[in-house]
């Protein structure tokens, strides 16, 4: 009875942590200078990102090094409309670069996830990353697309035929987005379709023997987050007006998967928080020039910490393991559920399967 | 970018056509040699302790970075060459002493360990180098002739030592009482132990073992290419495509994926060669391809080539 209250208690913690963000994030712009409000609405864009990388490790496990390779070829998208089309209306841009992500992803899904053989962590791990290296070489080599310079935008986008500049109104405009892609997400993974990726993570055999094909439905929800990083790339490409060959390779990529980790996995506010902690340092660190080439030492240190001491990130401390993944609908059984999530949590998908 | 291909490939005026051939020959023995000492490190690591080593393209820079030291501090190349396999031998001890050793019940947060390692020392470098290329020449230079060829020496140095290095490493694994151990802890950990067989220690030994390896691609494969920080990036990608081609589970596999990736990447810079071809595909989009050429044969060939018919 004790246990069940207390169950009860800590499952309001993330409806907490939800609200607290949104009206946290609400009220940023207010609080900031607009120079302030334009790295903040960039921080909103690479939350995108790093929800569709939750989406793919923290609900799914699979191991995504290459989430930038979307984010990346649907920015190019978008800048080339801009560029040689002329085309700056984001309600026309954003469902190209969507569609953009949405058919990368399902290629490399189709390419890693549907084989004859059933694919282990690492060899998803490593081809994400190799696909996204390679596309990296590839654009930094490329005339056509500005080579390793990358391609500027310099026209101003429109929504509706209204110009809209960086600042705060393009902050609520993403926030929007972000909001969308996070309610969505939410939804998809609380539904029936959820419960067969948790299902997946915790036992993938065991959900095969059921008659689930579990590769199908874990390359449906990696094109999914592919459309996410894509949305995030187009939005990325207009707000900064550049995108070049680092926002599509491993730099990026590392990035995703350190927000995902650092804020913590399998809540998908998590990793939202995990990019305004880091970004936020980046940027309070920046002023200091000594450690500026070290920056990305520290990053990784930061995440050798995480990966070894705290697997459940920054939102971890406050979140009880029941609140995490796929462990809603359980029933009141106690420490050994909370045991097994914890387990689970550590080690997603097929860890006991091992490294070959 | 890489001074090898630039300097092998360039167009040499009148019939040296076999000549020509030769060096193609001789590059392409050099580059599965690296690879091969690159993966052996890596497969070793990942078939006894079922880590893979996202590490591994970094003990690789590593090797390089120590040569280029040497080079630094005025001391001879070789002598770096010489040291490299033990700094990166040391280094992946304290590693695996430090990190991975309180991993190995949990092989995907390992690796999440050793990409976050990888990213630390990629980093460090790079912030050390300053985001440069940087040249490295041969210990030693020019070449040797018989019959009216010429060979590189330096190639020749690659080619056999590589040879020297998977003799000794085979000798160890077969005829030494630790060779032993560790193919018992290969085969069943938990009756090794039983056995009074120390696995730690053995897989401490085997991950500086697989590190010192690396170190020692890297170190000599540094004449051959520029030193820059992502170098170890494009190692890491091109054994994981190798162990991939040659298939997993077996040790001799990973190698000849090893022998065929690192034959393709010269062979596919060769193919420029061929008129017009070189204008339509750049030294860029060779590299890709030998990726996707290789992705290719792994989609269709799950098993990998090699193995495909013994499953």
């Amino acid at each position: 009875m004790k246990k069940a209250e207390a169950a009860k208690r800590t499952r309001k913690v993330l409806p907490i942590v939800e609200a607290a963000l949104l009206v946290g994030l609400l009220a940023v712009p207010h609080i900031t200078s607009d120079f302030q409000t334009i790295i903040a609405s960039r921080m909103l864009i690479l939350a995108i990102l790093a929800i569709s990388f939750d989406l793919c490790w923290g609900w799914s496990g699979i191991m995504t090094f290459g989430q930038a390779l979307y984010f990346g070829v649907a920015g190019y998208v978008a800048a080339l409309l801009a560029n040689k089309a002329g085309i700056v209306e984001l309600l026309l841009i954003l469902p190209v670069s969507m569609a953009t992500g949405l058919i990368v992803a399902l290629l490399i899904g189709w390419f890693l996830l549907l084989g004859k053989r059933t694919p282990t962590v690492i060899f998803v791990a490593l081809g994400t990353l190799t696909a996204s290296y390679a596309a990296e070489r590839l654009v930094a080599g490329w005339q056509w697309v500005g080579a390793a310079n990358g391609m500027s935008i310099w026209e101003f986008a429109t929504i509706g035929g209204a110009e809209i500049e960086p600042g705060m109104l393009f902050y609520y405009f993403i926030l929007a987005f972000l909001v969308a892609a996070y309610l969505l997400s939410r939804r998809i993974v609380r539904s029936q379709f959820g419960l067969v990726l948790a299902g997946m993570r915790q036992n993938e055999e065991r959900l095969a023997y059921f008659g689930y094909r579990v590769q199908v439905f874990k390359a449906l929800i990696f094109a999914f987050a592919g459309m996410l990083a894509g949305l995030a790339g187009g939005l990325y490409a207009f707000h900064e007006g550049f995108i070049g060959p680092a926002s599509m390779g491993m730099g990026l990529s590392t990035y995703a998967v350190l927000y995902g980790l650092f804020g913590g996995i399998g809540t998908l506010a998590g990793p939202i928080i995990g990019v305004g902690a880091i970004e936020t340092l980046a940027f309070v660190l920046s002023d200091i020039n000594a450690l500026k080439p070290y920056w990305p030492v520290i990053l990784g240190l930061i995440m050798l910490v995480v990966v070894v001491y705290r697997p459940t990130g920054l939102l971890g401390l406050v979140l009880s393991d029941r609140e995490r993944v796929g462990s809603y609908g359980l029933g009141g059984d106690g420490a050994a559920a909370t045991e097994k999530a914890k387990a689970a949590a550590a080690e997603p998908a097929e860890a006991k399967r091992g490294a070959a | 970018m890489h001074s090898f291909h630039k300097r092998i490939f360039t167009k040499s005026p009148g019939g040296e056509r076999l000549d020509d051939a030769v060096k193609l020959v001789f590059d392409v023995m050099a580059f599965a040699s690296i690879m091969v000492l690159v993966v052996s490190g890596l497969a070793v690591i990942a078939s006894l302790m079922g880590i893979f080593n996202l590490a591994h393209g970094e003990f690789v820079l590593l090797g390089a970075y120590t040569v280029y030291l040497f080079r630094e501090w005025g001391l001879p190349i070789w002598l770096g060459m010489m040291v490299a396999p033990f700094v990166v031998g040391l280094f992946g001890a304290v590693i695996e002493r430090g990190v991975i050793r309180r991993l190995y019940s949990q092989p995907i947060i390992a690796m999440l360990a050793t990409y976050a390692i990888g990213l630390i020392v990629r980093e460090i470098v790079r912030g050390l180098i300053g985001g440069q290329y940087y040249a490295v020449a041969e210990p030693i230079d020019g070449s040797w002739s018989v019959g009216g060829l010429n060979f590189s020496i330096w190639r020749t140095v690659i080619i056999v030592s590589t040879a020297l290095v998977m003799l000794g490493a085979w000798l160890f694994l077969t005829r030494t009482s630790i060779g032993l151990q560790i193919r018992g802890a290969l085969e069943n950990p938990a009756l090794a132990r039983a056995s009074g067989v120390s696995t730690t220690k053995l897989y401490a030994l085997t991950f500086a073992l697989g590190a010192s390896l690396a170190g020692l691609a890297g170190a000599l494969m540094v004449p051959l290419f520029s030193l820059s920080a992502d170098l170890g990036v494009r190692f890491l990608v091109q054994a994981f495509l190798s162990v991939m081609l040659g298939g997993v589970g077996s040790f001799e596999g990973p190698l000849l994926g090893a022998a065929m990736i690192g034959s393709m990447v010269p062979g596919f810079q060769w193919l420029r060669e061929i008129p017009g071809v070189s204008a339509a595909v750049s030294p860029v989009v060779a590299e890709v391809l030998v990726f996707v050429a290789a992705l290719v044969i792994v989609k269709f060939r799950p098993n990998g080539l090699i193995n495909s018919g013994r499953r």
